[in-house]
């Protein structure tokens, strides 16, 4: 008696669960593809190659720009719940998008943090490596990485004094 | 209506001598408390930076999360334009990495990062506003793969921040701050 209660109570939850995964499959947040791409861009300030910008967009644009390449999961929710709230957090620490309106101090210790940040493997997010396996940086990009923040931490100061 | 009339004709009476001492009686007042915001701030940095020297994570954490507070409340009106432009771009970047060492106990080497940044902002405010106060500027070549970091310190004494208890009189004063 009880157990067929039990097992009917957990049935109707299921159900419930269900209808809940359904429902929410269509509350979308909106996409982040920004307009000012371009504009305030940090190639605008810092000069940035083509092999540096390749291991940035691979490994840090998703969450750290306005031009983030969306993964399959992403039409799946709450998957892309998370995402999206990685890309908001992401983007409030650093967007590469928004580079050239940070002041020099900024722009200088935000370089630094970059280059912490990937010392410490503590980036790209490992929730975001376990999907995205090509961007994980081998030490080889690594210190490419390192020689770019050197120069253009040096150019910044040039610049400013 | 009539009553601002009347007030702005009083203005104009006797503005020459009024004016110059009430804007010297604001100047002082808003200087004075920009020196109390000072020490306040610094102050707490160096209840910080002690933490950190002792590896205490928690301690930092709560220092720093002080120090969110000093930098919202800090009065800086009787800068210049100039200066108070310097100021609040110090004030931006000062205050991000507060909140990182504020929510990073558990993680010192994180913490510590900040805090390298955090130093480099303190000297430029002790250089911009003074510092009312004989202030030590420390400098550790070891830090961060031989790339070196500087504190601020309140005593002459050298008491590591970036290396803790590992290497707690590495060191030496690069530089000293007067008032
Ligand atoms: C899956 C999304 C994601 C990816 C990919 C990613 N980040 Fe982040 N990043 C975040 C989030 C979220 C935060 C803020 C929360 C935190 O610090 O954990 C952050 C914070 C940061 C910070 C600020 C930390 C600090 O101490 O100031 C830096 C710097 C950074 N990321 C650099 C990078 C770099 C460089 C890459 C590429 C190698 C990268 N990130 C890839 C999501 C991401």
């Amino acid at each position: 008696m009880v157990s067929t209660k039990g097992t009917r109570s957990v049935k109707k939850i299921l159900l419930w669960l269900f209808a809940i995964l359904i429902l929410i499959q269509f509350m979308q947040p909106v996409r982040n593809h920004g307009a000012q791409v371009v504009l305030n861009d940090i190639s605008n300030v810092i000069a940035v190659p083509d092999n540096i910008r390749g291991i940035l967009k691979k490994a840090c644009y998703d969450c750290h720009s306005e031009e983030t390449v969306y993964p399959w999961y992403a039409n799946i929710q709450p998957l892309n719940w998370f995402l999206n709230s990685h890309i908001q957090k992401g983007k409030s620490e650093l967007n590469f998008s928004e580079f050239s309106m940070y002041s020099t101090r900024k722009q200088q210790n935000k370089l630094s943090a970059i280059e912490n940040s990937f010392n410490d493997n503590s980036m790209p997010l490992s929730s975001y490596t376990i999907v995205h396996r090509g961007s994980v940086l081998s030490s080889e990009e690594k210190a490419l990485l390192r020689n770019w923040i050197q120069s253009s931490k040096d150019s910044l100061i040039r610049k400013n004094f | 209506m009539a009553l601002s009339v009347i007030f702005i004709t009083a203005c104009g009476n006797n503005n020459r001598l009024d004016r110059t001492t009430q804007t010297g009686v604001i100047k002082t007042v808003s200087d004075s408390a920009k020196n109390a915001s000072r020490t306040t701030l610094f102050n707490l940095y160096f209840k910080l930076k002690n933490s950190f020297a002792a590896d205490n994570d928690t301690d930092a954490a709560n220092a720093a999360k002080e120090m969110i507070a000093a930098f919202a409340g800090f009065k800086a009106n009787s800068l210049t334009p100039e200066q108070s432009k310097a100021f609040s771009e110090i004030k931006e970047d000062a205050t991000e990495h507060v909140s990182h060492i504020s929510a990073n106990a558990g993680n010192i080497v994180h913490q510590r990062e900040h805090f390298d940044m955090l130093s480099k902002d303190m000297y430029d405010l002790a250089k911009l506003t003074g510092t009312g106060q004989v202030i030590y500027v420390d400098h550790c070549p070891m830090y961060n793969h031989n790339k070196g970091a500087l504190w601020l310190s309140e005593v002459k004494e050298i008491r590591n921040p970036y290396m803790g208890k590992a290497m707690p009189v590495c060191g030496k004063i690069q530089e000293e701050l007067k008032l």
